[in-house]
């Protein structure tokens, strides 16, 4: 689903994001990437993305060179893959009905179906009483919600997390984890970059660590820090 | 293709920031409302300046001692004349008589009816091309045999020398202010429209890049704001374009109903019958505030927009 061979990125000005990465993720997936702030989360999620060029090395997201997909192939390659952040990312002058159908909206589906899916969807993560909502009237773990929605709405292959539970208090990271599993268990690949030593270690599923912008460690059912 | 989902899209945006909106549609309703205006003058100015220079004529009258052969020699050569505009209109003695009849109105009858001979002379009534040249078309009848000189005057001959040339020069100057204003405006308008619209989408850049993570495609986030940009331009210049024509409406008539004289003619039918060029203006104006808005929105988008 993701490989990536020999990446690197150097930010203009000389910072580095990433040196020399290699690893493979394979379908149907579970993975966790941790790593202090700063050492090449956000720089990897980001390259998956094709937000940002690598400086060097091949990139492959679900079938597709990245180095040579063209500009305008960009909104393909994002439908294909589900997105969560840390601050959410929610339209804020959209309903939760709204922000969800969006993504339904881009890819140009019947609007039946987009009344049909979002609701289900919706009711899914929990959230089916607060669909005409706008996203600054509910809580920080309800909007986390409405935006793993908006992600797996499309049933797209890969869904990409990137610090999920870094804005909720710990009781309502649970259920968000649970939700990804869920989403895991149909089939979804998900690479999750995370802070939550708690939640990497308890779940025991496959973990890439990162550190001044080099994998140091990959480990199939790791723990957040070392165990040696 | 979605036009229905972009239209509803590009209007609850509009509801929703709708102080932005309100202050988009008065600034193109403030920036056209001044170009109108600019426009509209320069219209009208020159339509005056077009009437007052048709007006420019040369009166050469002639002796009545002068045969009809060297009526119609003189004839031919003022139609050979290139300065000439069109055949030059003859005025015989009776004609002259019957104009000054008109003229007197009521009273000419008793007045007139003493006369035994016509003192009118006969004249020829010369248009010229080009206002410039008026005095060397007229200095050419100054020595003319047949032309009912005063001797050594060129009382035969009348023109209005002076005034042709003071309104000349005025009318030149008029002109070339009223293209400089017409520049300066028209620039200021766009400016200001387009600094308005890239406001209120740098307002929006937070949603852009959400459209964009979702997989939305350039055109599919252009769209909303383009209609958004076209209905707020299009809303500000059209309260613009009817200001503008109320107020040429208003000029117009308080120039009609009072008796302002220029340079001795009458201002009226200087401006154009009420409001007909502003009627022409009016989808102008909102057609170029409509475009203006749409084009801003494109060009304000472009730098979140890039890959």
């Amino acid at each position: 689903m993701i490989t990536f061979e020999n990446v690197s990125k150097v930010y203009d000005g000389g910072v580095v994001g990433l040196q020399n990465v290699s690893m493979h993720i394979g379908k149907g997936e579970f993975a966790f990437l941790v790593g202090p702030s700063g050492s090449g989360k956000s720089t990897l999620i980001r390259l998956i993305l094709k937000e940002l060029e690598p400086t060097d090395g091949r990139i492959l997201v679900a079938g597709r060179n990245l180095n040579t997909l063209r500009r305008s192939k960009i909104p393909l390659l994002r439908r294909n893959i589900g997105c969560v952040f840390q601050d959410f990312k929610l339209l804020p002058d959209k309903t939760v009905f709204e922000n969800v159908a969006y993504a339904l909206e881009v890819v140009g589906e019947p609007r039946r179906s987009i009344r049909r899916k979002v609701p289900e969807i919706l009711n899914l993560v929990g959230l089916g009483d607060k669909m005409n909502s706008l996203p600054s009237e509910i809580s920080g773990g309800e909007q986390q919600r409405v935006s793993v929605a908006r992600a797996f709405v499309n049933h797209p292959p890969l869904l990409l997390a990137d610090e999920p539970t870094g804005n909720i208090d710990p009781d309502t990271s649970v259920g968000i984890m649970q939700l990804l599993l869920r989403i895991n268990r149909t089939g979804t690949t998900i690479l999750c970059a995370t802070h939550d030593r708690e939640m990497v270690d308890r779940m025991r599923k496959r973990v890439l660590a990162l550190d001044s912008g080099r994998l140091v460690r990959d480990e199939r059912r790791g723990v957040y820090d070392s165990e040696v | 293709m979605r036009f229905n989902f972009f239209l509803s899209e590009a209007l609850s945006s509009l509801r929703r920031n709708w102080v932005m909106t309100v202050a988009a549609v008065l600034t193109v309703f403030i920036s056209m409302a001044i170009l109108g205006l600019v426009l509209v003058i320069d219209r009208n100015l020159n339509q005056g300046a077009t009437s007052l220079k048709n007006r420019v004529m040369i009166e050469v009258f002639l002796k009545d001692s002068a045969t009809p052969e060297q009526v119609a020699a003189l004839k031919s050569r003022i139609e050979s004349m290139p300065e000439v505009k069109g055949a030059p209109t003859y005025v015989s003695k009776d004609e002259a008589l019957a104009e000054f009849k008109q003229r007197l109105g009521a009273n000419a009858a008793s007045i007139l009816q003493n006369l035994s001979t016509n003192p009118l002379p006969a004249s020829f009534r010369i248009y010229v091309k080009n206002p410039n040249e008026v005095d060397r078309v007229a200095a050419r009848f100054f020595n003319d045999p047949i032309v009912d000189n005063t001797p050594g005057t060129h009382d035969g001959v009348r023109y209005a020398q002076q005034t042709v040339r003071r309104m000349l020069g005025t009318i030149d100057l008029v002109e070339k202010g009223m293209w400089v204003a017409t520049i300066i405006f028209s620039a200021a308008a766009i400016l200001l429209i387009s600094t308005t619209v890239r406001l209120s989408i740098f307002a929006r850049r937070r949603e852009i890049e959400i459209m964009r993570l979702v997989g939305a495609t350039n055109w599919f986030i252009r769209w909303p704001f383009v209609v958004e940009g076209f209905i707020t331009g299009l809303t500000g210049s059209i309260v613009a374009a009817v200001g503008v024509f109320v107020v040429n409406w208003t000029v117009y008539n308080w120039i009609h109903n009072s008796s302002v004289n220029f340079l001795g003619i009458k201002v009226y039918p200087v401006w154009i019958q009420s409001g007909q060029w502003p009627l022409g203006l009016l989808p102008t104006l909102a057609l170029l505030g409509a475009v203006l808005g749409a084009l801003g929105s494109l060009v304000a988008m472009r730098r979140y927009l890039r890959a």
